[in-house]
């Protein structure tokens, strides 16, 4: 079972709409995992059914009981994060101020704080319309991804293609290069970032491959709407042959990922042809370096 | 020498884990003694921010002169590790300690 990551560095590269199709292209030889937990967009194009769900628990944050307290104001003058607020003649925390350090818990006199582990949202396994399994979460307003939920949804996916005896797990990652991040690249057979040719999708596909060497990962490179500017976009096939990074397809900017988009399809359901073609050769290139590596 | 592994459990059949700062656990192995010691990390799984210096600290206190892993260890556990002289190998992923083990004395990682 091998295990494929697809990255961005930065957003909106179209990241999501590929390994999407990708998805597609795999069928039902591959357990999906979306860990762009934040803005988890894939189930637009995808439809997964939602067949089981559970809570995720993460982080903890204060809570006073206020028929222990004793109104000394110990916690509000230790809080660095002015999470505790005086209202008439109580004590309260503001839930999304505080960050859970709990000093203020450890400073009361009479223990009226605990922490309490916070539902931060709900993570899911679905079928979805390849008749693939999915793993995928949705957070709660103002929580944050983190390698935590990250490595739950891939050891879930990791788990189901066990169980079902599936070769490849397709996962597509968040953008940046924080520990949502970190955490989906760790375990990872083959990366893929996915970039564009804009001065800030070259640089931020930089930072992110720092972070893939030092994990020592093999990876390609996909650079979409190539067209948008062609000295730049020399400029990354540069980069990538200096740093062995394999050039896996170039792609033309084209409306077609919106069209199909707005009707909730991959580019490989849509009647289109070019895109459809690279995408698939891609797939093809894909799977033959990640099993060569 | 002493040598650790991150592994999916506590056994020379145990495979080893490519992560590292999400390693299941760590199998440790003093070849002056002939002794295999495991350390649990598995309450990582709870640790939302931050497991890679967390789990080098862990590493650093057991005092290995090298660590055989998968992948390589992130930004953050990379800058720990790197202060601590622990000689890092990595390529062993999909073996299990043993074979890693193996390997690693003939040369092959």
């Amino acid at each position: 079972m091998k295990e494929i990551v697809v990255i961005s560095g930065k957003g909106g590269t179209g990241k999501t709409s590929i390994t999407a199709a990708f998805a597609m292209l795999a069928g039902r030889n591959a357990v999906i995992a979306d860990c762009d937990v934040d803005a988890a967009d894939m189930h637009l194009l995808l439809q997964p059914d939602y067949a089981r769900s559970e809570d995720f628990y993460s982080g903890f944050k204060a809570k006073i009981d206020q028929n222990l307290c004793i109104k000394c104001g110990k916690c509000k003058q230790v809080c660095r994060f002015d999470a505790v607020q005086k209202i008439d003649d109580s004590y309260n925390i503001i839930n999304l101020d505080c960050e859970g350090c709990a000093y203020c818990a450890e400073i009361c006199p009479v223990k009226a704080i605990q922490m309490v582990e916070q539902n931060v949202g709900k993570w899911y396994i679905s079928q979805i319309k390849s008749e693939a399994q999915m793993v995928h979460a949705r957070l709660g307003i103002g929580a944050d991804n983190s390698g935590k939920l990250v490595a739950k949804v891939k050891k879930e996916a990791k788990n189901i293609s066990q169980e079902t005896g599936k070769d490849y797990i397709l996962v597509d990652g968040s953008p940046g290069i924080g520990c949502p991040v970190v955490s989906s690249l760790s375990g990872a057979n083959y990366v893929i970032v996915v970039t564009e040719p804009t001065l800030s999708g070259f640089h931020d596909m930089k930072r992110v491959f720092e972070l893939i060497q030092n994990f020592k990962l093999p990876s390609g490179c996909i650079i979409n709407k190539q067209d948008v500017n062609a000295e730049i976009s020399e400029k990354i096939v540069e980069f990538c042959t200096t740093n062995k990074i394999d050039i896996i397809s170039k792609l033309p900017y084209d409306e077609t990922f919106s069209e199909a988009m707005t009707q909730g399809k991959t580019i490989i359901e849509f009647d289109e042809e070019n895109l459809k073609n690279i995408l698939k050769d891609s797939w093809s290139k894909i799977l033959l370096l990640t099993d060569t590596h | 020498m002493k040598i650790a592994f991150t592994t999916k459990g506590t056994e020379w059949d145990s495979p080893i884990d490519p992560r590292f700062g999400r390693t299941d656990y760590f199998l440790i192995y003093d070849e002056e003694k002939d002794e295999l010691s495991t350390v649990d990390n598995t309450e990582i799984n709870e640790v939302a921010h931050g497991a890679g210096p967390r789990t080098a600290q862990k590493l650093f206190e057991q005092k290995p002169d090298v660590l055989i892993t998968g992948n390589g260890p992130g930004g953050n556990a990379a800058t720990v590790l790197n202060q601590s002289g622990i000689k890092i190998i990595t390529g062993a992923g999909a073996m299990t300690a043993k074979e890693a083990y193996d390997a690693y004395k003939k040369g092959e990682l």
